[in-house]
């Protein structure tokens, strides 16, 4: 692995730094080393403390227990299919495409709110207060409104998260249409470009990275906010499972869906990264 | 070397101490020369809330501090029971045949039967959905909150009318939601409690209720439970409990609106709703409590102890509970009333 970034790396990329990249590998190696072992001294400490018994293992099961939660529950064939009815890989199916559409419609909406927003300072007027009005309510507080409004099949879950997501992209998109370089607009103009040419060929490709950031940010609210979606009839996500296990005291299944949606969510974190990365490639890397 | 693992690990084990005195009004400790008691409640009509809104306890014991939490379920009392948070608790049958199980093991003692759950919690189908039995339910939505006495009470009834519970959609949902799913026709049927379940019986057929099972031998109960090693320090607060809900037991029957007064004060509801409320469920005094169907005497122990191992059987076929242990468990945790100092 160091080998091969060391390879990558050696090859002088377009004509930034060329000759600043070589010795990067030996400490981007060594990053991944230190992350790795300070994961490993936290699973240490925890089966530590876990064996040394201060508290029951209802409280605080070990490591060791949270991975044999991690077999039971992907196993279809034990008697109750999983967990409760589904496996673990199917909660976190079910889980994904629900955050999935309440993000994609969010960073729908929030691009084309916070496009509008930069470009008309009335409607930005307008609508910001609505918008961190929005953003500082908690998701479960407006939950049992949507169960009222929309029942409670998938349409409040995923309205849930919506609305949750949208805000961040609105904010971060419309800053950075404000913030987009007058010159470039001037140019574009001057070379003839109309309005809708503008907008895409040069304040969209501009706004990039800062609307990415915003997409980052949203994704990991709507993730965060699944647990409060999956609180009514959602008992075949990886939400639901947490809330159930949680009412049986299963603490260790609590403690593998909490592990289960944080190392998702930085998968998904550093795969949005790698678009960013790809959609702006001068920008410089974070 | 003067760094040993044990004094590394006991450094370890202060974390949570430090934490827990950071935090700030946590009064879990025995402040000073006053003992301390924390009662665990569920706001629903019962004759423990008059011996709240009296403050019965508070005048019996004097040099004591009394505490009243509340909790919307009986796995949140188990959950504070754990952090050793509760020295005494109204909690359901369902709650206490889990906590009694392993993986929980929880060190508490059922101390009183303080009602038989009746028509208070009742099966109900929508009038507009056609159903007029529970064989009826196949391939329907029933919703009621799981863990709790009605998805204990559902089960039942649908064992008893020989229908799958397989072939029933089970859904899991808190009673206000089950109204705002009824409203919309989101759901078929639902087993609730009231004041839910009242508004649900306005356009709706009533299947079955808890007292029709009660009758036919899966009684859902509501117990009062006591922290073992608070039981053995502190009988003397134990013995003045059970006298003062003894008595508002006994109010119940013969001056109901002195309770529902009481109880309308501590949950806000009508005097007349606190009434109705009362009536939906059955209270025995201790004496009552006693026969041979509930706790029974030392030499031939009652039923109750069966009734808990059923309802832990129930958890277990739900997979909620690792074991179920031998009758003797659950009868080594039944301490009947009036009988505390006799044992």
């Amino acid at each position: 692995m160091p080998q091969a970034l060391a390879e990558v790396s050696d090859k002088p990329q377009g004509t930034a730094r060329p000759a600043s990249r070589a010795p990067r590998s030996t400490p981007a190696a060594r990053t991944v080393l230190v992350r790795a072992a300070a994961v490993l001294v936290l699973l240490g400490v925890w089966q530590l403390l876990a064996l040394a018994g201060f508290w029951p293992p209802v409280i605080l099961p070990g490591p060791v227990q949270v991975w044999d939660q991690l077999l039971i529950t992907s196993d279809a064939a034990n008697g109750q299919g999983g967990y409760a009815g589904s496996t673990l890989l199917e909660r976190l199916g079910v889980s994904l495409r629900r955050v999935g559409y309440g993000s994609a419609y969010g960073i729908l909406i929030g691009v084309v709110l916070g496009l509008v927003m930069g470009l008309v300072p009335l409607v930005r007027a307008v609508t910001e207060p609505a918008v961190t009005f929005l953003r500082a309510l908690p998701p479960l507080a407006y939950l049992s409104l949507l169960v009222i409004w929309f029942g409670i099949d998938e349409e409040p879950k995923v309205y849930l998260l919506m609305i949750a997501a949208f805000p961040p992209v609105a904010v971060a998109t419309a800053t950075a249409v404000t913030g987009v370089n007058r010159q470039y607009v001037e140019a574009a103009q001057a070379l003839g470009a109309s309005r809708g040419h503008v907008i895409a060929s040069v304040i969209l490709p501009a706004s990039a990275p800062e609307i990415i950031t915003g997409v980052r940010l949203a994704v990991g609210i709507a993730y965060s906010s699944v647990v409060a979606a999956e609180t009514v009839n959602g008992a075949d996500g990886i939400g639901g499972m947490v809330l159930n296990a949680q009412r049986y005291n299963q603490t260790s299944v609590v403690i593998l869906g909490l592990f289960v949606i944080g190392i998702t969510g930085l998968l998904i974190d550093t795969a949005i990264v790698g678009v960013q990365r790809a959609l702006s490639p001068w920008r410089g890397l974070v | 070397m003067s760094v040993t693992r044990r004094s590394v690990l006991s450094l370890l084990a202060l974390g949570p101490v430090l934490a827990a005195c950071g935090v700030g009004g946590s009064s879990s400790s025995g402040s000073g020369s006053q003992r301390v008691v924390r009662i665990a409640y569920q706001n629903f009509a019962d004759s423990t809330l008059l011996v709240k809104d009296q403050a019965t306890l508070e005048k019996a014991l004097p040099d004591h501090k009394i505490t009243w939490t509340s909790f919307d379920s009986g796995a949140s009392i188990n959950t504070a029971f754990l952090g050793g948070a509760i020295d005494l608790a109204v909690i359901g049958s369902s709650p206490t045949a889990q906590a009694l199980c392993p993986p929980l093991n929880i060190p508490y003692k059922v101390i009183e039967l303080l009602n038989v759950i009746g028509d208070s919690e009742a099966l109900v189908a929508r009038k507009a959905s056609g159903v007029t039995a529970i064989t009826d339910l196949v391939g329907r939505k029933v919703a009621a909150p799981f863990g709790s006495t009605s998805h204990y009470s559902l089960l039942a009834a649908l064992q008893q009318a020989g229908v799958d519970p397989g072939a029933v959609t089970l859904v899991d949902l808190e009673p206000q939601n089950i109204q705002a799913a009824w409203q919309r026709g989101d759901i078929d049927a639902a087993y609730v409690w009231t004041p839910v379940l009242s508004v649900l019986q306005q356009d709706g057929v009533t299947l079955t209720d808890s007292a029709k099972l009660a009758a036919a031998g899966k009684p859902t109960l509501t117990f009062t439970v006591a922290r073992t090693e608070f039981l053995d320090a502190n009988r003397d607060v134990v013995d003045k409990w059970l006298e003062a809900t003894n008595r508002a037991i006994g109010l119940v029957k013969t001056d109901p609106g002195v309770v529902a007064e009481a109880v309308s004060r501590q949950i806000g509801s009508s005097k007349e709703d606190a009434i109705a409320q009362l009536k939906q469920n059955i209270y025995l005094d201790h004496a009552e409590q006693r026969a041979p169907e509930y706790f029974g005497t030392k030499e031939s122990p009652g039923k109750l102890a069966d009734r808990l191992r059923d309802a832990a059987q129930f958890l277990h076929g739900q997979k909620k509970i690792e074991s179920v242990p031998e009758l003797e468990t659950f009868r080594a945790a039944l301490i009947a009333p009036g009988a505390v100092d006799g044992k």
